[in-house]
């Protein structure tokens, strides 16, 4: 009883302690909240496809007073101003709208005179389908000279041309692709050395005698050894002995997988049937016939099984990598969000999204199909 | 002629498998070890192929000792000598045909067949002994989509591929509803009557009534019994198994 009850006291200790150092603060988080909502915003319109644009002014004739020159055209199509009312006296207010103008835009709404002066008349903003309505003074300095009235007009972007993908969309499929191949590589460069070594792992296979138990463990200590250096410190020696880049990334991701996979292996090595092993060798057969006729059947699904699920932990591995200089599409990312580009790191988070899914998909696709 | 003399086997965790079993086969016999699970049997058997090494005595074939046999020459004598096992120790995702060829590495070309390359007359000899035991049809599939008693027949074919002169038989059809069990142990009755020896660990008496012409029989590592299977009724039988043990009848066809 008392045991017991001082393991509870212990775990309160410990749990208090943890829940200081680590400085939680649910009340901030709560209020807060409102600053994460700009990031994750232009997190999630990334910045994809762009139209090129060319300024044109949009006008129409306005007689001041009514009769003093001919009144506009209608107009019920296109970017467009039209004005409540077709003429005024002077002095008169009357309201005017533009229609699909560039959305979200500033609008400054002009008089252009018959002698080609200009005044501005108001200032406003279009809405998100580029339509604004301000107020408007008919100002008698507008009024019309010699039967050509003035006219009102604005400034706006009109696209040119279809959408086309942003350099940011360019830029990140080909660093994505780079960070696919980073974890291709790293991937099969550790397959063809932990495969090998994998065997003198397991115990099974190697674990015979002196010498056997002798090259067992040193086998098994150094994947120890090296799978307790996280990828990070990794990807940081490598940065520093060969600059950063992606060199250094797909070694350090080498190194990793090796460790990882050379575990892995070694264990499906070792949970192998010993059944064929022992009829084999009954037959007469020498030790490599013995391994490559009733160990190596066994293993292959669980090879290529651990290493497709080897290169989809890559892929997202050489992400955090590209955080400290290992190139792909981390390293992109991780420039974005310094730049306060967050639109254009939007773009990158969605592309990680996409292809981590496809290869976790993928991944799970063909194991289900090694059995 | 198979001699085994004085055999010892102590394993390192200390268990005493086997202690001073001498016996002796001549050619064509189909000698039976009888005796409880972990009288040593399996040690017996595995010690005449050296699967396992013995910690004392010699075992001679023809003259030979097995026992003092380098690993070439180990390699030279186990071609001779078919093994079958409880549990087939068959490869399972391998197909049938793979594993009846497997059962000729001993003689093949070692680096063709590490490449798996096998000669015409090797894949005609594999079909040949799977005709034998009735399942060449099966030769594509995959082992485990075999049934038990097929599998077994599989082991069977494997070893034939050997041309052995003396076939080691671990527990046969322990595995095998005993209905099968006829049906393996004719084939290695068949295989026996033309001039191959067998040494067979049997569990059911009208078995060993049925296929020995010897028998041997083992208690603690012990032998404790060899003579003719006639010699062994129900009273040497609980003497050899114990007071409590029943015996179970395997049915007959």
């Amino acid at each position: 009883m008392t045991r017991n009850a001082l393991i509870i006291a212990g775990l309160v200790v410990v749990y208090l302690a943890s829940y200081r150092v680590t400085q939680i603060d649910f009340v901030k988080l709560i209020s807060e909240a409102p600053k994460a909502q700009t990031i994750v915003r232009a997190f999630l319109t990334p910045d994809l496809f762009v139209r090129d644009f060319e300024t044109t002014t949009i006008r129409v004739p306005f007689p001041i007073p009514c009769g003093s020159a001919p009144e506009a055209d209608i107009v019920s199509s296109g970017p467009r101003l039209v004005p409540s009312v077709k003429c005024a006296a002077e002095k008169d207010k009357f309201t005017l709208e533009g229609f699909s103008l560039a959305p979200n835009a500033d609008i400054v709404v002009r008089w252009h005179f018959p002698d080609d002066r200009v005044l501005t008349a108001a200032r406003t903003q279009t809405d998100d389908k580029g339509h604004f309505s301000v107020a408007v003074d008919a100002k008698p300095i507008a009024k019309s000279i010699n039967g050509v009235p003035s006219q009102l007009e604005v400034d706006t972007n009109t696209a040119v041309g279809g959408w086309k993908a942003s350099q940011s969309l360019k830029d990140v499929m080909q660093e994505i692709f780079v960070t696919i191949f980073m974890a291709l590589l790293s991937t099969s460069a550790a397959t063809i050395i932990a495969a090998p070594l994998s065997f003198l792992a397991a115990s099974n296979i190697t674990k015979r005698g002196v010498f056997g138990a002798a090259v067992y463990y040193v086998t098994r200590s150094f994947f120890n050894l090296i799978r307790s250096y996280d990828p990070l410190v990794m990807a940081t020696v490598f940065g520093f002995w060969l600059g950063f880049g992606t060199f250094p990334g797909v070694l350090a991701l080498t190194v990793v997988t090796i460790a990882s996979l050379g575990k892995l292996f070694s264990e499906a090595v070792e949970n192998i049937d010993t059944g064929p092993i022992e009829a084999l060798t009954a037959t007469g057969s020498n030790r490599l016939q013995t391994v490559i006729y009733s160990v190596i059947p066994q293993i292959v699904p669980d090879f290529v099984s651990y290493i497709i699920y080897h290169w989809d932990i890559n892929v997202r591995i050489s992400t955090i990598i590209g955080f400290v200089g290992g190139g792909g599409i981390g390293f992109y990312l991780s420039q974005r969000i310094n730049g306060f580009e967050y639109n254009k790191a939007g773009t990158a988070i969605w592309a990680i999204v996409i292809v981590v899914w496809a290869m976790d998909f993928l991944s799970a696709e063909v194991r289900k199909r090694l059995t | 002629m198979l001699r085994v003399e004085h055999l010892s086997k102590t394993y390192p965790n200390g268990t005493r498998a086997l202690t001073d079993v001498s016996f002796e086969v001549a050619d064509g016999e189909f000698l039976v070890v009888i005796g409880l699970s972990g009288s040593g049997k399996s040690t017996l058997l595995r010690c005449i192929n050296r699967l396992i090494d013995p910690t004392e005595g010699k075992i001679f074939w023809d003259n030979i000792d097995i026992t003092a046999a380098t690993p070439a020459d180990l390699r030279h004598i186990r071609r001779n000598i078919g093994m079958v096992f409880q549990q087939f120790n068959l490869v399972k995702r391998s197909s049938v045909m793979t594993n009846v060829l497997s059962g000729r590495l001993g003689y093949a070309n070692p680096w063709l067949s590490l490449l798996g390359i096998w000669p015409d007359e090797d894949k005609k000899r594999a079909i040949k002994a799977l005709e034998r035991v009735g399942i060449a049809d099966k030769a594509y599939n995959r082992a485990d989509a075999l049934s038990g008693g097929q599998q077994q027949r599989v082991g069977i074919a494997r070893a034939l591929m050997q041309e052995p002169k003396l076939i080691l038989a671990d527990e046969p059809v322990a595995s095998l509803d005993p209905v099968l069990s006829h049906s393996i142990l004719q084939y290695l009755e068949q295989l026996n009557k033309e001039g191959i020896t067998v040494i067979c660990s049997l569990h059911f008496l009208d078995l060993v009534h049925r296929y020995a012409t010897r028998v041997i029989a083992l208690k603690d590592g012990i032998k404790v019994f060899e003579g003719s299977a006639r010699e062994i009724d129900r009273a040497k039988f609980k003497e050899i198994y114990g007071e409590e043990a029943q015996e179970v009848r395997a049915t007959a066809l």
